[in-house]
């Protein structure tokens, strides 16, 4: 450790990292049953549990810095508690948009992991470099669908144009600041999220003008300029009606029988 | 109506290096790249895989069920089977 942070702010940073892949798995879960064609059906299902399977990863090191089981963490904390960011709490939309969101978050997951990959905190740079190598799946697979959906038909342009123009405002809001995220800076456990936000924005802005589609941002002198105001709110708890129907969704079985064994 | 689905590629499995490739199904896909893709979620998640190949189905060349003819031995061959001894199974090249 290269100098002292506050495990305080590991668990916050560790807690978004967890409610944001619960949240997107869950978004994807619903396309279960009702995707254009069966072949996507089937992979939408197996991201979707890839997700909620990272999501255990970090719910676990939560709970070895003294948090409670993960199940608790996803079933019994009332929606308020959350601290995900609102980009994957809204609702899956058409298609396009489930596959806009899906690349803008897979992208943003690997510039993150791989950044965590040399965290100075273990725990994290063990679990990162684990889920980096099923995420390479999801980006190949959410990338293939952005770069032929782009331009394959007015239709499919226009719809994905649409996606990109409600997604990206949004996906900004994962690089929210959080609150001890200096400390964790200076301690090497994570470079910030404006770090992560730069090194993001120069992996998905070419592939989407790759995609003939406009995005939000203006290139002067080889830097990146947003044009438009994130989406945030979510890391402080402050949330949209739209999460609360997802909570609502995602533990009205666990509610029926609280604590029973499956 | 038009015809909205995706052309079919063939699916074809291999457990391990050395093994055949095995047809195990198809996958309907606007490409070959994507083609592999939807092969590894059917196929490729439980089972062991290390290799996928997809063929375009309308790519494969087949006889035809009605032609019998193409298939009929109808002298006896038989001597030339080799049934007097026991081939041992291919062992496993790993």
């Amino acid at each position: 450790m290269t100098a002292a942070f506050s495990q305080e702010a590991v668990k916050t940073f560790l807690l978004a990292l967890a409610d944001d892949e619960l949240m997107l798995g869950h978004r994807d879960s619903e396309w279960t049953g009702h995707a254009p064609v069966l072949e996507e059906d089937i992979a939408l299902s197996n991201i979707a549990q890839d997700e909620l399977g990272h999501s255990l990863v970090w719910y676990t090191l939560l709970q070895q810095l003294g948090g409670n089981d993960p199940d608790a963490m996803a079933f019994e904390r009332p929606w308020k508690e959350f601290t995900c960011c609102r980009f994957v709490t809204y609702p899956k939309g058409d298609f396009a948009y489930t596959v806009v969101r899906q690349y803008l978050f897979d992208e943003a997951e690997q510039v993150r992991l791989r950044a965590l990959a040399h965290s100075s905190y273990l725990p994290i740079k063990e679990a990162a470099a684990k889920i980096l190598r099923e995420e390479a799946y999801h980006i190949l697979h959410s990338k293939s669908l952005v770069e032929r959906l782009g331009d394959a038909t007015e239709e499919s342009h226009r719809r994905m144009q649409a996606a990109v123009d409600a997604a990206f405002p949004q996906a900004l809001g994962m690089f929210e600041q959080i609150e001890g995220e200096d400390g964790l800076k200076a301690a090497g456990v994570f470079p910030g999220n404006s770090e992560l936000q730069l090194q993001w924005l120069h992996q998905v802005v070419p592939v989407l003008s790759g995609a003939t589609l406009r995005v939000p941002v203006t290139e002067a002198n080889g830097s990146l300029a947003v044009r438009v105001a994130p989406d945030t709110g979510g890391r402080r708890k402050d949330h949209s009606e739209h999460l609360r129907q997802l909570v609502d969704d995602l533990q009205a079985v666990y509610r029926i029988a609280p604590g029973a064994r499956w | 109506m038009m015809d909205t689905q995706f052309e079919t590629y063939e699916v074809f499995h291999q457990r391990k290096k050395g093994d055949p490739h095995v047809h195990v199904g198809a996958v309907h896909a606007p490409d070959a790249q994507v083609a592999l893709q939807y092969a590894r979620d059917q196929f490729a998640r439980r089972l062991p895989c290390v290799s996928l190949w997809v063929v375009k189905s309308s790519d494969i060349t087949a006889t035809d069920y009605q032609d019998e003819r193409f298939f009929n031995i109808t002298l006896d061959k038989s001597y030339r089977d080799p049934k007097d001894f026991d081939a041992p199974a291919k062992e496993p090249t790993e």
